[in-house]
């Protein structure tokens, strides 16, 4: 088969598995959609695969292929079609999102076992591997929003999957709302873009962007930055991120997949997709950089003191995105598609760590509540420990390599973005410290009431479940995170997706060794043959040397403070709470971002709202105009007001007579 | 020549006359042939209808009052055929809706129904000035007395406020219209016909006089910002089936309007006024959208966001790019309005007989449990109605906004935050509806058959146009282009 058949593959099985699942929801048992699903993800991924070594089997000039479809949108001038572009990166983000989706179904069959929804959630999960693949396979812009919108819907129905939970509906609207903000950038941008080179094709707009806009043009940077509102919702950049921390009302494989390994690095992928576009705006990749810094370190900060477990996990992946962002933003495009892979694996197996913890705990996320599970969930510790290292970059680990070569790439620049590389430090520091407090907090220390009641070989069920978050008793009609979900301990399924994942974790740092073995960055070249700037930045053996070096000995700093605080002498993290009460204030509260936007967004709108039903309308609307339209037609109709006595029969012939007189008006008017 | 057009047109009106000569009970049956036959009609056409050819096809032109020069001209074309379709598969709907939950008084009701599809066929299918105003006119009645005869409790009070406010409207056009006859006829020989009116334009300082005119019909009768008084009481009191036809296609006949009379008799007038349009527009996108996020009457909730809805399509007809993607989407738009908007007003009836009748959103909550069907369907006409990427209201909104981002930019700016204002209301409507705890009188339970048998038809329709709106456009590119042009040449 050729390359452009897997590609349609690809897609086709996840949406036939949603098709198939909604079709038979009553016909079949609930475990069968369980194996549906993941079946269907399975085949994708073998498509992947064959995808991949028919790929590879092509000379250089030819790996980037595109498949067309069918017109879908092609009138007055426009030229939106449903077709795909099947080109080493999109092959890397096949590959990553229907591998990881794959293993996090398998996790899914056994952890959402007792679920209510349990049909439902693999539909929507389905839903949601089809639109990814359907964004990173898009050949055009037009196709690009629509897989990026899909996403969207997607992370919202799961969102709100336990949606008689007031809280959770609330945390789907928000982030379904701050994406759609992203969608009007995207569109937006691509107006900027295609005002310029006439097309909406991706391959005939990187060849055009050239000849259409200047360097640094003012309608290119703008659409760029537009570009990048998109990239920021999508990837929880800031100022666009308050909705992912509250996404973690989803259930954890969610988390896991959408919120962590695929969804919201798809402003990543955009920004590496778009490297033409934003080399020949260094304007908007600049601001892109310099904000994808911040978020690294603005998330970091939140997650030194946030105490909900997923929320930890949450902010750590927003301060890795930032990473990333960082890394593509300034032309370090295999660096961040690097980082975007092993940080997949890696974030992935956090979140199903933390799942199983939760599911000892009943559905309790709280930190503060946790403690010693160690001895008698010794898979899952295992598991959040080989994470944790991961993801804090102690050698020989996936992290260690990919984040390091991201931070040494800055410092290849020369120029300002040193400051960035410095800082990617400070963060790569705390990034250590947050990941071991979690995990010391959770698994070392006491075992609380739950871990003991495992120790006796029995799950902690609440007689009456509440959600923390609001402390109204839950409603058992639908589901609720907590005692109908299994832990890793228990279920085979689990533990062969959490041991594959924490071994590509592990390994999977070997595609991409600095000086070692660079295959990920030759893989991905003819993507970025275009680029000027692909090739020549490179660091040079020294300066990779030191990074690696640099970076080791900060990650074990880290988690050597993080011991000596959580472990060592629990009583220091609360004098540091009150020395620097006013920096922990604003951690806490999270920067202050949701309450801004309450502030200069939603308090407005609801008062022009209130504003325009009780005066406006009465006022203008109801009075003035209408007042007035009448009054004319009552003063017009003086003469027959006797006539008018309410009955509808009266009306009817006064309409019967005002039709009469239409036609004489006719005869009159000739 | 040939006398398809003709049956089209006046079938339902035959049917719902013969239909009140036979027993009450098979009323309404004759109500539903009335309505499934210029479907499939209506259907031929779209299969048969040539979309290289420019003009109109299936003429049907005779002589009518040859003293005044009226003929009876009927056509169809790129901007008419689909919204024709529309029209006959809304009323189709609807009937058949009607027909499996018979209303009192059914004979009267169909009759009146009939004469509805009738009027907005014949309008939307006119080719002369004075049939249209003739058929415009003529919608008129059979809602008055749909609204006041089967409508809430307050329906005498809505149906004279909603008959007195767009009858102004529509004694402004026929002046306007008899006056555009008058004077540009050449000396002696009066006429109506849009054709030879488009060949003798006016000078501009009276296109502007008359333009106005129709421009102010047209918006009270979409409605559009300012001048929707009369839309909240009609919306709260009419019939939710009738209400599906009424938000579906007859706003659509304002917003066809603009693009088969207005541009291309007063083109420069169009242009003159393009931005005062443009502003009423936005006025309209942002007001409707921020007035369906604060009601809590679904009705007006669906109300509001039509406002909004057709502030869009206002927005992409005065685009006048020179393109003509404004306008191209903003006659996809109207369609897609109509699609969504009915779905979803007999969705609310299904609401109500879950709630003990209420239609406001304070009384529902997690009906979604023990009704998926439901739940998925409906919320897959949300997701249209928000306009996500991947529905076809979202290349038509795609198209309008492109339209006016390349001949005024700053408005589509200001535009594009009614698409974030529209998935704000829009799932605010559902959640509540939906979501969250079940409020205290919610009975949940899945939708039957009856129920079944025409909402699934409608978002098959909406998914199958959702995978290729490409027919629409392809039909419509030619004649939305001549319309354009007439303006931006």
């Amino acid at each position: 088969m050729s390359l452009e058949t897997y590609g349609w593959l690809v897609l086709a099985f996840p949406l036939a598995g949603t098709i198939l699942i909604a079709l038979t929801w009553r016909l079949l048992p609930a475990r069968a959609h369980g194996v549906i699903g993941t079946l269907a993800i399975a085949l994708s991924f073998a498509a992947s695969v064959l995808a991949f070594f028919e790929l590879e089997s092509r000379g250089e000039e030819e790996r980037q292929v595109v498949a067309h479809g069918w017109d879908y949108a092609v009138a007055n001038g426009v030229d939106a079609t449903v077709s795909i572009l099947i080109d080493p990166l999109s092959m890397l983000m096949m590959l990553v999102v229907s591998g990881v989706s794959m293993l996090i179904h398998l996790y899914s069959v056994a952890y959402m076992g007792g679920d209510r929804g349990y049909t439902r959630f693999f539909a929507y999960l389905n839903f949601f591997v089809f639109s990814m693949l359907l964004l990173v396979l898009a050949a055009n812009f037009f196709l690009l929003i629509v897989g990026w919108a899909f996403v969207g819907a997607a992370s919202y129905l799961l969102i709100s999957f336990w949606y008689r939970r007031r809280t959770a509906t609330q945390a789907g609207i928000k982030a379904f709302v701050i994406n759609v903000v992203g969608d009007v950038g995207l569109v937006l941008g691509t107006y900027f873009i295609f005002t310029g080179t006439g097309t909406l094709d991706f391959l005939a707009t990187f060849e055009e962007v050239g000849s259409a806009f200047s360097r640094n043009d003012g309608d290119l940077v703008a659409g760029c930055l537009l570009l990048l509102v998109g990239a920021f919702a999508k990837s929880a950049q800031v100022p666009l991120h308050t909705w992912l921390p509250d996404a973690m009302e989803g259930p954890t494989p969610v988390s896991a997949l959408i919120h962590a390994a695929t969804m919201v690095t798809a402003g990543v992928y955009l920004i590496a997709r778009m490297h033409p576009l934003f080399e020949l705006a260094p304007a908007a990749a600049d601001v892109g950089a310099i904000l994808g810094c911040a978020t690294m370190i603005i998330a970091a900060t939140i997650g030194l003191v946030v105490t909900d477990l997923k929320r930890v996990i949450a902010y750590s992946t927003m301060s890795q995105i930032g990473y990333m962002v960082m890394a593509v933003s300034s032309a370090a495009y295999a660096a961040g598609m690097f980082h975007l892979m092993t940080h997949a694996f890696f974030k992935a197996l956090l979140f199903m760590a933390a799942g199983s913890v939760i599911a000892a705990m009943a559905g309790t996320q709280d930190l503060d509540r946790m403690g010693g599970f160690r001895k008698v969930m010794p898979f899952t510790y295992a598991s959040m420990v080989i994470g944790g290292l991961v993801l804090s970059g102690v050698p020989p680990f996936a992290g260690f390599f990919s984040k390091d070569e991201i931070i040494a790439l800055m410092f290849a620049h020369e120029d300002w973005h040193v400051v960035l590389g410095v800082l990617g430090y400070v963060g790569s520091l705390m990034t250590a410290i947050y990941t071991f407090r979690m995990i010391f907090r959770a698994f070392w220390g006491d075992p609380v009431p739950e871990a003991r009641e495992l120790e006796h070989g029995h799950l902690y069920h609440p007689e009456h479940p509440t959600n923390p978050a609001t402390g109204e008793i839950e409603d058992t009609d639908v589901g609720f995170p907590g005692p109908e979900h299994h832990i890793a301990e228990r279920e085979g399924p689990m533990k062969i997706a959490m041991g594959a994942l924490a071994v590509l974790a592990i390994v999977g740092g070997v595609v991409q060794i600095p000086k070692v073995n660079e295959s990920l960055h030759h893989f991905l070249e003819p993507t970025f043959a275009d680029s000027r700037l692909y090739e020549e930045l490179e660091a040079s053996t020294t300066l990779t040397w030191i990074g690696l070096i640099v970076g080791a000995t900060i990650a074990l700093l880290g988690i050597a403070i993080a011991y000596g605080l959580w472990v060592r002498q629990p009583d220091r993290p609360r004098m540091l709470q009150q020395r620097f009460a006013f920096l922990h204030r604003v951690f806490v509260n999270k920067w202050y971002f949701d309450e801004a936007i309450e502030l200069l967004v939603v308090r407005p709108m609801a008062w022009l709202g209130r504003f325009a039903s009780s005066t406006f309308e009465r006022a203008v609307v109801d009075g003035a105009l209408v007042g007035t339209t009448s009054g004319l037609v009552r003063l017009g109709s003086a003469a027959v007001r006797r006539m008018q006595t309410g009955y509808l029969r009266y009306y009817a012939a006064l309409l019967l007579m005002g039709i009469t007189s239409l036609g004489a008006y006719f005869l009159i008017s000739a | 020549m040939t006398i398809h057009l003709s049956i089209l047109v006046f079938w339902p009106l035959l049917l719902a006359v013969l239909g009140g000569l036979v027993p009450r009970g098979v009323a309404p049956l004759f109500a539903v042939v009335g309505s499934l036959v210029p479907l499939g009609y209506a259907v031929i056409m779209l299969i048969d209808f040539d979309t290289a050819a420019r003009g109109l096809q299936y003429v049907t032109d005779d002589a009518w009052i040859d003293e005044l020069g009226i003929r009876y001209t009927l056509g169809v074309d790129g901007l008419n055929l689909w919204l024709v379709a529309l029209t006959a598969l809304l009323f189709a709907a609807s009937a058949m809706w009607v027909a499996l939950r018979p209303p009192v008084r059914a004979k009267l009701f169909a009759i009146h129904f009939g004469i509805a599809e009738t009027a907005v066929l014949g309008a939307f299918l006119a080719q002369d000035l004075a049939l249209f105003v003739l058929f415009f006119d003529l919608m008129l009645v059979p809602f008055y007395f749909l609204l006041g005869q089967w409508g809430g409790p307050e329906r005498i009070a809505a149906a004279v406020k909603m008959v007195v406010y767009t009858l102004v409207g529509s004694l402004l056009m026929l002046a306007a219209a008899v006056a555009t006859a008058v004077l540009s006829s050449p000396a002696g020989e009066l006429t109506f016909s849009l054709a030879e009116l488009q060949q003798n334009l006016l000078g501009e300082n009276t296109q502007k006089l008359l333009f106005a005119a129709f421009a102010l019909a047209f918006l009270i009768k979409m409605p559009s910002f300012p001048f929707h008084g009369w839309m909240p009481d009609a919306y709260r009191n009419m019939p939710l089936p009738v209400l599906a036809v009424f938000s579906g296609v007859v706003s659509k006949v304002a917003a066809y309007g603009f693009l088969r009379i207005a541009l291309p008799l007063f083109p420069e007038a169009a242009a003159d006024w393009q931005l005062i349009l443009l502003i009423i527009a936005l006025l309209s996108i942002v007001y409707g959208s921020v007035q369906a996020y604060t009601q809590t009457n679904l009705r007006l909730i669906l109300g509001y966001s039509s406002i909004a809805q057709l502030g869009f399509i206002t927005l992409g007809i005065f685009a006048l790019d020179p393109e003509g993607r404004g306008a191209q989407g903003a006659l996809l738009q109207a369609v897609n309005h109509g699609l969504v908007v009915a779905p979803l007003f007999l969705i609310v009836v299904l609401l109500a007989t879950r709630t003990a009748g209420s239609v406001d959103i304070r009384d529902m909550g997690g009906i979604a449990t023990r009704a998926p069907v439901l739940a998925t369907l409906f919320m897959i006409v949300t997701l249209a109605t928000l306009a996500m990427p991947g529905s076809a209201n979202f290349v038509g909104e795609f198209f309008i906004l492109l339209g006016v981002f390349q001949s005024k930019l700053a408005v589509a700016i200001i535009a594009s935050t009614g698409v974030v204002l529209a998935s704000v209301y829009a799932l605010r409507m559902y959640i509540r509806a939906m979501h969250n705890r079940p409020g205290p009188t919610v009975t949940s339970f899945d939708l039957g058959m009856r129920d079944a048998i025409v909402l699934v038809p409608l978002v098959l329709v909406i998914l199958a146009f959702a995978v290729y709106p490409q027919l629409a456009l392809e039909a419509g590119e030619p004649a939305v282009q001549a319309a354009t042009d007439a303006v931006t040449r």
